[in-house]
């Protein structure tokens, strides 16, 4: 039999016995270090790769750009998990193609050997897969346009966006803030060196673990429904809003940020938004008009302790706490 | 006849390290001092200034009335703004009266189009005399050992600065055009920039007068400088001094955009404090400078690429073939040297932007602009699949490159991975239905992809990929004969590994430093990657001594991938040059200059993607009809040169031995 066509069977029949077979056995509750979908994955490639090799097949180029492709399709399409959203599958997907056709056109040679069957197909050198392929090729266009036509009720994605850029200055409690110079006062000293203190039971002895802990009471009175109780924008009412609550676990929101940031953001809420964020689509109220300045710099100090970031601070302004020794005040108001 | 490549491609790839050397090295260290030594120069002077008015004051001949402004940018040593005599008028408040337009497009579209062909011209003609001076120099020194490719080096150097004579006279017009555009439409923010550039503006104009005359000079003396080797190291000599005038021309212009992006040398109300140098040299000026001459060379190459690609896919006869072949490497070797530290000067010029104002930088990476930099990041990931794609095709042609070809696919594989990463957004579109899937904003596993540790990770590990296939290249057809060709081996291999190892590390060591930290990790991986670059190209150049060929590149053999791949680079180059440009001008936002002059005119908005892509794209059509257009009158000249001396030619019967 033709080596290129056991190869390709023996390709179709591993991918359906691991997809039908063998993934779910790689799929418990508690996926482990050894049994999860991704260690299922590399053993499909492997298997792939191994019985190739044995029985030595040597599949032409466009068969191994075909598996290579189906690989990447599969992967993030079946394994990678929580599934991605369809605009990032598509830039993947692109971008696989793309390696996959650098794979086939690094030589001349390569991409010969790839167009080959191809070129056989469309002078009909291949007359049953010709025949195939050009009556299933309408019936493809036409499944496209009526999918691409049938009407959907889902909400239209939106190019929002996150962190938009502050104002110079902003107004709370009648006081003008310049944000590129304003500081949390209560940053007294360096979070490190709180990070094994406890709140209510430090805060007695350290002055700004009692700042930390006034900050946690006014998140878990005010904050925590939608931010969460672990700070990761999964509070109990999270999952009724779009745009979902900030995560502040994540490297990419409060950590990217500097606290005069915050500060403006907390106090003006999603009303207070520039437009090119859509201020009508995030339900978070104007905090200033429920806190008062101080509250709104403790909240943010602990936001800060709690996930162990560091705020956003730049070169000129890196030793403030030294600073503000020397000086013996913050500054920032005025 | 075009064999004896081991020197050539040594002498080659140390000269371009060496240029590189020249212009990257002094730029990135001198700027970090360049402000504090300003800063301390200008306090000299302020301190100088005050002296000689006490001193006249306390003579009685004058009473000193001149008033003293803040600097919105320079401070002194104790962080101050520094001040300075206020030597013109506030920014003027622009009212409807000082805006013009025409009924057919807005004055900021149509002045846009006139910048962005001016610009994309004047790149053109500054990055030809860079690889002119490279040829011509590579074949002088190769004119002893190899003089039929001594004389090949040349030819290609004097045709390209054929070409760069129409073009140059064409950025001449188009610079007309942008000037009398930006003098009819905006008159009342020209008269504001008028004011204070005027001695630049003047000085401007001699230095372009001048490079005229050293480029005229250059390529009419060409032929009559050719075979006396003295007059021919002066030929070459005036290609430097052209380079010099074109840099110091390029770099006045820069200072007029840079000073509207960053201001300095002025005060809050915007009157000029009386030292231009501060205007002339505000934060950005280098950065931008730097950034500008790597992309005129990648842009150039494009280019030359790109043209020498279209004449071999058209080429009638082997000989023609082989020529523009090995144009086609030469363009696309500068053009690859270029692209590798490019991406480095940009992340200097965003660390520059940041410095200046946090909410510029933010507008650029995470607010307004945000999208528009995920499509630059497409736009430089085409740019590495393009140029990766080159060279692998082009090696493949290459005899001996066969002991290489086999690690392709896994480079294209770190390539595709390194540009997931790169690509993947913090902020990911979604439905609801989506997000509700996911269990939030941020995807658990390549959620972790959307932060700058990874991006500059995947960046330089791409970079590094694409040195790796270029030092691959150089090899591919020589059999190493140098008693330490192990050990020489082994450093190489000990040199990628440790920076792929130091890049991945310092990646993910970045997840868990502060913000102000981790951006400070950038240099070490930056470092590890020149450092394969510099280190690696040194000991596989040196590896070359004595080696034996496995046998001519084999040129006119070029597959049609790796051909059209040069155009892919060409047009990717030029859009995303006016992408970057506009991205970098539109940051200003509602501000002629920022937070100074005001525009309050009609067209003070942000287009939208949609909007700024249609120019793009017409931008780059229009630059592109127009080089065809140069090519083709420049191709008239040669045309007429064959034409003249055809191949047999009747000897007089007293002449016939």
């Amino acid at each position: 039999m033709n080596k290129t066509f056991i190869s390709f069977i023996l390709f179709v029949g591993g991918l359906l016995v691991f997809h039908y077979g063998i993934f779910p056995i790689f799929m418990p509750k508690e996926p482990t270090l050894f049994l999860n979908r991704y260690v299922c994955f590399l053993l499909m490639a492997a298997y792939l790769i191994i019985v190739n090799l044995t029985l030595r097949l040597k599949p032409p180029i466009s068969l191994n750009a075909l598996m290579v492709w189906c690989l990447g399709f599969y992967f993030y399409k079946f394994v990678l998990f929580p599934p991605v959203p369809w605009t990032l599958f598509i830039t993947y997907m692109m971008l696989w193609s793309i390696g996959t056709f650098l794979y086939i056109s690094q030589d001349a040679e390569t991409f010969r050997e790839f167009r080959k069957p191809i070129v056989k197909v469309i002078v009909g050198e291949y007359k049953l897969a010709r025949l195939v392929i050009f009556a299933l090729l309408p019936f493809l266009v036409g499944f496209g346009t009526y999918t691409a036509i049938y009407p959907k009720f889902e909400e239209p994605v939106e190019l929002r966006t996150v962190h938009p850029a502050p104002p110079a200055t902003t107004k709370v409690h009648g006081k003008s803030y310049v944000l590129e110079t304003a500081r949390n006062p209560f940053r007294i000293d360096e979070q490190d060196n709180y990070q094994d203190k406890f709140p209510f039971l430090d805060a007695d002895k350290y002055p700004y673990m009692k700042n930390v802990t006034e900050g946690g009471t006014v998140f878990f009175q005010n904050c925590h429904y939608c931010h969460g109780d672990q700070l990761n924008g999964l509070g109990m009412f999270s999952h009724v809003f779009n745009p979902t609550p900030a995560n502040f676990i994540d490297p990419g929101t409060i950590a990217m940020l500097r606290e005069s940031f915050l500060f403006w953001r907390v106090s003006k809420g999603g009303p207070g938004l520039p437009n090119e964020s859509t201020p009508w689509s995030s339900a978070m109220p104007p905090w200033e008009e429920h806190l008062n300045t101080e509250e709104i710099w403790k909240v943010i100090l602990f936001e800060y302790w709690y996930t162990g970031w560091h705020p956003r601070t730049f070169d000129t302004e890196e030793s403030y706490v030294g600073q503000w020794e020397k000086e013996g005040k913050p500054a920032g108001a005025h | 006849m075009l064999g004896n490549d081991t020197r050539k491609n040594g002498l080659f790839s140390l000269g371009l390290v060496l240029a590189f050397a020249l212009y990257f090295l002094p730029g990135l260290s001198s700027d970090a001092y360049a402000k504090e030594a300003y800063a301390g120069q200008a306090f000299a002077e302020e301190a100088f200034a005050k002296e000689v008015m006490a001193e006249e004051a306390v003579e009685g001949e004058a009473e000193p009335e001149i008033e003293w402004g803040q600097d919105v940018f320079y401070k002194d040593w104790e962080g101050n703004p520094l001040k300075g005599p206020v030597s013109g008028p506030p920014a003027p408040d622009l009212g409807e009266g000082d805006y013009n337009n025409y009924e057919f497009a807005p004055s900021r579209i149509i002045i846009w189009i006139a910048n962005q062909q001016h610009l994309y011209f004047g790149s053109f003609v500054l990055a030809v005399p860079i690889f002119c001076m490279l040829i011509e120099f590579i074949g002088i020194r190769t004119k002893e050992s190899d003089p039929i490719m001594s004389e090949k080096y040349d030819r290609l150097a004097y045709d390209l600065m054929k070409v760069s004579l129409t073009a140059y006279s064409w950025t001449a017009i188009l610079g007309g055009i942008l000037l009398f555009t930006f003098i009819t439409l905006f008159p009342g923010f020209f008269k504001y920039m008028a004011g204070i550039f005027r001695p630049v503006m003047h000085v401007y104009a001699l230095m372009f007068l001048a490079e005229s005359g050293v480029l005229y000079v250059y390529y009419y003396g060409w032929d009559k400088m050719k075979n006396d080797p003295f007059l021919k190291w002066v030929h070459c000599s005036l290609s430097v001094l052209l380079n010099l005038i074109g840099t110091v021309l390029m770099y006045l212009a820069n200072s007029w955009a840079t000073f509207m992006q960053a201001p300095g040398g002025i005060d809050e109300q915007g009157r000029f404090l009386g030292n231009i140098w501060h205007s002339i040299h505000s934060t950005l000026w280098n950065p931008v400078g730097v950034h500008r001459i790597l992309g005129n060379i990648v842009f150039g190459g494009g280019i030359v690429g790109a043209y020498a690609a279209y004449h071999y896919l058209t080429a009638k006869t082997e000989e023609e073939r082989a020529h523009y072949d090995w144009v086609c490497y030469v363009a696309m070797f500068i053009a690859i040297f270029g692209l590798i530290p490019l991406p480095f000067a940009g992340y200097w010029l965003m660390k520059e932007v940041y410095a200046f104002r946090q909410q510029m930088g933010i507008t650029l990476m995470g607010g307004i602009m945000a999208w528009l930099f995920i499509i630059q990041a497409v736009m430089i990931g085409l740019l590495f699949f393009g140029a990766n794609s080159y060279l692998h095709n082009s090696m493949s042609r290459v005899k001996g490159s066969h002991r290489y070809m086999k690690y392709c696919k896994y480079m294209v594989l770190l390539l595709i991975v390194a540009f997931t990463t790169w690509m993947t957004p913090h902020t990911i579109v979604m439905t609801p239905a989506e997000l509700k899937a996911m269990g939030g904003a941020q995807h658990p596993i390549v959620g972790h992809f959307g932060v700058m540790s990874a991006k500059n990770t995947a960046v330089n590990m791409m970079i590094t990929c694409t040195i790796l296939c270029f030092l691959l290249y150089q090899r591919a057809n020589k059999k190493i004969n140098v008693p330490w060709a192990t050990v020489g081996n082994c450093w190489i291999a000990a040199i990628f590994v440790g920076a792929s190892i130091n890049i991945i590390f310092l990646g993910v060591y970045g997840y868990f430093l502060p913000a102000n930290q981790r951006v400070g990790l950038s240099v070490p991986q930056v470092s590890s990657t020149l450092t394969t670059l510099f280190a690696g190209t040194a000991i596989n150049i040196s590896m070359f001594k004595d080696s034996e060929s496995y046998g001519d590149i084999q040129w006119g053999t070029q597959s049609k991938v790796g051909t059209y791949a040069i155009f892919l680079l060409a047009i990717s180059f030029t859009w995303l040059m006016g992408l970057m440009g506009y991205i970098r001008s539109a940051v200003r936002l509602f501000w002629h200059v920022t937070e100074v002059v005001r525009d309050n005119s009609v067209d003070a908005y942000t287009l939208t993607i949609g909007e700024a892509g249609k120019i793009l794209t017409f931008n780059t059509l229009f630059v592109w009809v127009q080089f065809v257009v140069v090519f083709w009158v420049a191709s008239l000249a040669a045309k007429k040169t064959t034409e003249k001396a055809p191949a047999a030619v009747p000897v007089p019967a007293q002449q016939q031995q």
